[in-house]
């Protein structure tokens, strides 16, 4: 555990110094205006081994468990990286492994050379579902729209999430097949392209058994992907925070810096507990992420998920307001940060959606809500020590 | 030598089956049979050894560490049993005395405060200092072998039943308000006592004003030294805090538990009633998540024995909302029929989470408001000028 801890702190930290150095100024903000992705930044990434982090051994990867990609987020966050981020480091680890499926080929040629998988999944939402659309699997053959896919256009291989009979599959989908339209659309995230997705009787080969097996994929990928926007959302905070911090030391008015004053220190200081407390509720989330159940997992993802959403754009807010005027143009970076966090609030589920999902589960689910004490135990479990 | 420290997990068994055997008192609700029966339960605990349990042997304590102290807390919440009713003196007076005090003292005062004999009240706010606590004005004036005290003390719980009172008072007007402060361990029952005891909106009235004339306090009586009572107070204050707020955490988780299990008991209410219901319990569970994954930091501080650090402000500060989040989406279930005690709409007890509702408002005024809080977090933390 202190090893793995260790490569995740080392590993992340890596991630920063390299976009501190690569990605910034100049370059970052010719990708934020330019739509949010470049073939040759992704290719970069891919060099620099970042989509193989939790990729098995056995398909190359590094191996690391799900969770050492959380801080990675946080980074990712914090620096406004663009690009399929999500998906690429996410889908990879997730398809490849071993008991699970076979990996596909353009899956392992995504990790090396950076060409991104896009997620068609219309379950990112529950509440905007018929708005968003949806896909079925009906003998072997997918049909549907999906109005909003990151990356769609410049995906190699869609993973599809469909409806069947017997539940959830995960399919994989070869863009250029004749039945798969992909539309382009303008994105309103600086990070992020959007395209939509029209299946019109797609042969799905590489369709996966269809039953508990898949829905239990699908559900873990859907927790995943909450678990590390929660984690992304969670650098966004802290970053607008400090770039607000840093402001209100420089910045004077009255004869002062405006950080003196108490109106300001206040909501710098409500700024800083609502990032600190996402942050800490990050790192405890992924603490326990990787053993949980689908159950105890969809809990979790679902509570980081809900609260980021609310926090990360509250800090953002907060950032802006506190900017001032400046802080509602596009020189600001706190303007960027706040558009991206506004993007990934309803992505996967914002605080409303989320907290029925939650409130459900403890209201109605068959488990007692309060069965198992031991997880939330004030004194974690310890080794006996020596007085 | 070293001695084996039984372990956290014993330790929790240990209290667990003790707790399930001892059939915790129920609480009356007037006040005289509320202290009666609290004090008795005191005299159980210190019988069976769950008192002072990080109090050192020499003091009449366990010997213990203070995890194994949230261990017993976290246990005696969840098994809905009282806190004993001496905690001000088990908290925050006993180690001062513990740690500053004479021998005559430590061996004359520390057994009933433990055993609960003698209970003990704070007199430390004075209508005119609150927040600003250092500018108190009790005076303490020496004359022979006395100290002669007058002034007014206020929201000092249970000092109309107490035996002793730890006072802070001013024995030197000449100097920085902090260094003319000193600390006096008094008998409530010297002459010139008078109380009187305050109506809360909750209802309840066990916070008085304390009145002082003329009393005559001898001086073996004093803590420390003289015009050293500023630093005392603020050690144990600092030292309790972080103890005070991973109780209230397992307060609120229990009670939230206890609202869930009455929702669920209760059953459906309809598609509307359901929603409001799922989009309560939902925020009021990730609330707490947060206050979890912000307090197990707070556990690590402790295990380290680091200290008071203004990180305890962000740790308070998160309390307060989050404590107030929970208490009024619950008590929001109540709807109209929050104004008639005796009901129970979607099976919630009106009674009890109306005044649990109410009580969670003074979360963000006692033990340092949260707007002290936030200049704590502003100036020490986010290094903001001082105004």
């Amino acid at each position: 555990m202190a090893d793995s801890d260790q490569n995740s702190a080392q590993f992340s930290a890596a991630v920063d110094e390299y976009l501190t150095r690569a990605y910034n100024g100049d370059r970052r903000r010719k990708l934020l205006e330019s739509g949010g992705w470049e073939p040759g930044f992704a290719a970069d990434l891919a060099d620099l081994g970042w989509y193989a982090l939790a990729v098995p051994e056995s398909h190359g990867g590094l191996g690391a468990p799900l969770s050492e990609l959380g801080p990675v987020f946080m980074q990712f966050g914090r620096h406004l990286v663009v690009g399929p981020l999500l998906e690429d480091t996410l889908l990879p680890a997730m398809l490849q492994r071993p008991d699970d499926w076979n990996s596909a080929p353009a899956v392992a040629a995504s990790v090396e050379t950076g060409v991104p998988l896009a997620l068609v999944d219309p379950g990112v939402t529950t509440d905007w579902a018929d708005d968003l659309g949806s896909v079925t699997l009906s003998e072997q053959q997918l049909t549907g729209t999906v109005n909003a896919v990151r990356f769609a256009r410049q995906a190699s291989l869609l993973v599809v999430v469909a409806e069947a009979d017997t539940g959830s599959a995960v399919c994989l989908v070869d863009p250029t097949d004749p039945g798969v339209r992909i539309e382009d659309l303008d994105s309103a995230d600086p990070t992020t392209e959007f395209a939509r997705v029209v299946l019109s009787g797609v042969r799905a080969d590489g369709v996966s058994p269809v039953g508990p097996a898949d829905n239990e994929l699908v559900a873990r990928i859907r927790s995943w992907a909450r678990l590390l926007i929660a984690c992304e959302l969670s650098g966004v905070a802290q970053r607008s925070l400090e770039h607000t911090v840093e402001y209100l030391t420089q910045r004077e008015q009255f004869d002062r810096p405006i950080g003196s004053f108490q109106a300001i220190k206040h909501i710098a200081a409500d700024m800083h507990a609502r990032s600190a407390g996402l942050n800490n509720l990050c790192l405890a989330s992924l603490a326990t992420a990787d053993r949980a159940s689908v159950a105890e997992l969809d809990m979790l993802a679902a509570t980081a998920k809900a609260h980021a959403a609310e926090a990360a754009v509250r800090v953002c807010e907060d950032a802006i307001q506190l900017h001032g005027g400046m802080g509602f143009t596009t020189e600001s970076e706190v303007s960027w940060y706040y558009k991206h966090a506004l993007a990934l609030r309803g992505w996967y589920g914002d605080e409303t959606e989320l907290r029925q999902r939650i409130g459900a589960a403890l209201l109605t689910s068959d488990s007692t809500a309060d069965s198992d004490n031991s997880a939330r135990d004030v004194v974690p479990n310890e080794p006996e020590r020596q007085k | 030598m070293t001695t084996q420290v039984e372990s956290l997990d014993s330790f929790r068994t240990r209290a667990r089956a003790w707790l399930a055997e001892a059939e915790p008192p129920r609480v009356p609700l007037d006040l005289d049979g509320r202290f009666e029966v609290l004090r008795q339960w005191q005299k159980s605990l210190f019988e069976a050894g769950w008192i002072g349990i990080a109090w050192s042997k020499e003091a009449g304590g366990q010997g213990l560490s203070h995890m194994h102290q949230l261990v017993f807390v976290e246990e005696l919440v969840r098994a809905r049993a009282p806190q004993p009713i001496g905690l001000i003196g088990l908290d925050v007076v006993g180690p001062s005395i513990d740690l500053y005090g004479s021998d005559w003292q430590r061996t004359e005062l520390l057994p009933r405060l433990l055993s609960g004999d003698d209970i003990w009240c704070q007199g430390f706010s004075e209508p005119s200092a609150g927040s600003d606590l250092a500018s108190l004005r009790t005076r303490a004036v020496v004359d022979g072998d006395d100290f002669v005290v007058s002034g007014q003390k206020v929201w000092t719980s249970w000092a109309h039943m107490a035996q002793w009172c730890a006072l802070l008072v001013r024995t030197d007007t000449s100097v920085r308000k902090q260094a003319g402060i000193s600390y006096l361990l008094v008998d409530m029952s010297s002459p010139g006592i008078t109380t009187s005891p305050i109506e809360q909106m909750t209802g309840d009235r066990e916070f008085c004003e304390v009145f002082f004339d003329e009393v005559r306090v001898p001086r073996q009586n004093l803590l420390g030294s003289l015009n050293e009572g500023w630093s005392i107070a603020m050690h144990t204050l600092g030292t309790e805090r972080a103890g005070a707020t991973l109780r209230r955490r397992v307060e609120c988780e229990v009670a939230l538990d206890d609202a869930v299990a009455q929702l669920r008991q209760h059953g459906a209410n309809g598609p509307e009633a359901d929603r409001r219901a799922r989009a309560a319990i939902g925020r009021a569970h990730v609330a707490l998540r947060v206050l979890d994954a912000q307090t197990r930091q707070t556990t690590a501080r402790l295990i380290a024995d680091a200290g008071p650090t203004p990180v305890d402000s962000v740790d308070k500060l998160l309390l307060n909302e989050i404590e107030q989040v929970v208490f009024s989406e619950i008590a929001g279930l109540l709807g109209p029929l929050r104004a008639v005690p005796g009901s129970r709409p979607h099976g919630l007890q009106s009674e009890r989470w109306t005044h649990e509702h109410l009580y969670s408002r003074a979360a963000s005024i006692y033990g340092g408001t949260s707007q002290i809080q936030r200049n704590i977090i502003a100036e020490r933390l986010l290094g903001l000028p001082r105004g």
